[in-house]
């Protein structure tokens, strides 16, 4: 046989020949990705088809590998912060605060009022930029243009109030151990106070444009059913399992900060189809916009930061220590081991979407091809996070 | 609660940990050849996986199982020990298919071999990649009582405490009874 130049594409690379190994007689094997405009970003994955339908598939992960937690053995523990904005760039303030959490957690700081005010009100600005960025992905995904441009108008507004409270606009790394790193400006309440009407009367708009619309039903509805003991049996935690009927919310079954102080809902869908975790993800738009009512009505003054807040060279006390927030995406946490020197000595990170894709494969044996795209973003999969 | 869950699984060590310092509420050291017969209970009573991870000490690689609960809210920690030299667990992929991948992971990272796994190839690192990163030079290991402490201790076999010194004697003054129970248990 001619060695060819690029025998890979011929025969299939490693994780290509290992999928083979089980395929049925006379079935296609097809790869997506990991340059494909559904799998947002680089995931690619193998599939066994039989005609239009997945006999099996497995996703391959690693495309965005940048090993976090090896970094995190090096680096101090402020110097972690950063890699904590590039974890998940559609929603890192939650991964902040699940680190600079698990930290205060296990060296027992207090943080003051005013920075826990000002932690609850990003992240929730942050929770609904990622919702709007997933729900105007997701319905390109699906074919429609034009939604994503009224996401990104409304997504647009907040990323420019954010800017003044973390300095960025993508990759947040804005939290600090004892605190947050700026503070926010009445320019700031004042947008925020203007957004919040604004969006709201946005909403029946999305929901008349496109969550009635009768072709984004007929690809959502009954479609990837995801019932709860397979939920529990792959370890799915955020909308999906909330989209599978049950009101899990680490804001509330493991309150920390001060989310135990605001009243919200936890919404939930028993469909346990894609437009469940669509319906919940845009009912947490309202829930989010609740709070951060309430956040920017009590905010206290006062410092945003504790006195003598850990500098570069300050060593935590030894120990283990496990700190979970809800993100956009689920149960986001850090589990960390000190031993007591400037660096950590085991950093891990649980990525909720590397959980609830995990759940693809099975979800999607035995549907047509296209709905597996339908499942594979209503599980709003942000891939660095994933490969972290 | 939790010896009533565990009643009749051989545990090396069961302690309460301190939830506002570890945000864990229990730790339980079990030996490879327990760990699916602890993990089928947990299954049974409705708790779900988190992650797979491993850490590695001086005793060997410490492989921690975090679970938590929908409606009892508390996470639990399965820890199981293996040495450097033949680091395998039974896979508990069997009960858990979120741990398929998580212990991909964790053979990427650490080299564990997880025994009964379908498909245990590389999940984050490459293909060829033929070193796990996070394991450590003998230099930098550090023993287990550098990096964890011993919560309230329920039953704990000697092998465990010998490995967590400063807890050893008040563990064994207080709870003297009840591992002997535990031992006529097993």
């Amino acid at each position: 046989m001619t060695r060819y130049p690029n025998m890979e594409q011929v025969t299939g690379d490693f994780y290509t020949q290992n999928f083979e190994k089980g395929a049925r007689e006379g079935s296609l094997i097809l790869n997506m990705g990991p340059q494909h405009p559904s799998t947002h970003g680089v995931l690619r994955i193998i599939l066994e088809l039989d005609g239009e339908y997945i006999l099996r598939c497995d996703p391959v992960l690693g495309y965005l590998h940048r090993m976090h937690e090896k970094m995190g053995e090096s680096k101090t523990y402020r110097g972690f912060i950063p890699n904590m904005g590039r974890v998940d760039y559609g929603c890192p303030l939650p991964w902040n605060w699940a680190f600079v959490g698990a930290v205060e957690k296990l060296a027992g700081i207090e943080v003051p009022e005013r920075a826990e005010y000002i932690r609850v009100i990003t992240t929730e600005m942050n929770r609904i930029t990622s919702h709007l960025l997933w729900w105007g992905a997701y319905i390109l995904d699906l074919g429609a243009f034009t939604p994503i441009m009224y996401a990104f108008d409304e997504r647009e507004w907040l990323l420019d109030l954010l800017q003044t409270p973390t300095g960025s606009r993508l990759t947040y790394s804005s939290f600090r151990v004892g605190g947050v790193g700026h503070d926010i400006d009445d320019k700031f309440i004042e947008g925020l106070k203007a957004f919040i009407p604004y969006f709201r009367s946005r909403l029946p708009m999305y929901k008349d444009l496109v969550t009635d619309n009768i072709i984004l039903r007929k690809r959502v509805e009954d479609i990837g059913p995801m019932p709860l003991d397979m939920c529990r049996r792959y370890g799915a935690t955020g909308p999906v399992i909330r989209g599978s009927g049950l009101a899990y919310d680490i804001r509330r079954a493991e309150p920390y900060g001060i989310y135990d102080r605001f009243d919200f809902e936890i919404p939930t869908q028993d469909t346990c189809c894609c437009m469940g975790r669509y319906k919940v993800r845009l009912a947490e738009f309202e829930q989010s916009l609740r709070i951060l009512e309430q956040a920017v009505d009590q905010i206290p003054d006062g410092p945003i930061i504790m006195d003598k807040a850990p500098k570069p060279s300050w060593k935590p006390p030894k120990g283990e220590v496990y700190f979970a927030v809800e993100g956009a995406r689920g149960k986001t946490s850090v589990y960390l081991v000190s031993d007591g020197t400037k660096s950590p000595y085991r950093v891990k990170l649980r990525a909720p979407g590397f959980s609830n894709l995990s759940l693809f494969a099975e979800a999607a044996q035995g549907t047509l091809l296209a709905d597996a795209v339908a499942i594979l973003g209503s599980l709003d999969l942000i891939i660095p996070e994933i490969d972290r | 609660m939790m010896d009533k869950l565990f009643a009749g699984v051989r545990i090396r060590c069961l302690e309460k940990a301190d939830y506002d310092k570890t945000g864990q509420k229990w730790s339980v050291f079990l030996a490879p050849n327990t760990l699916l017969k602890a993990v089928a209970r947990l299954n049974d009573d409705g708790w779900f996986l988190e992650d797979v991870c491993a850490v590695d000490s001086v005793e060997g690689f410490l492989v921690l199982y975090h679970f938590d609960h929908w409606q009892k809210s508390g996470r639990l920690s399965l820890k199981v020990l293996v040495p450097h030299d033949d680091p395998r667990v039974p896979s508990i992929s069997g009960m858990y298919q979120g741990a398929l991948w998580h212990e991909r992971e964790t053979h990427d990272f650490h080299g564990i071999v997880f025994e009964g796994h379908p498909n245990l190839i590389p999940l984050l690192l490459p293909a060829e990649a033929d070193f796990h990163p996070l394991v450590k030079d003998a230099k930098s290991r550090l023993p287990l009582k550098d990096l964890m402490v011993l919560g309230e201790v329920v039953s704990c076999e000697e092998s465990i405490q010998a490995l967590f010194p400063e807890e050893a004697e008040e563990a064994a003054a207080e709870q003297g009874g009840e591992e002997a129970e535990a031992e006529a248990e097993s």
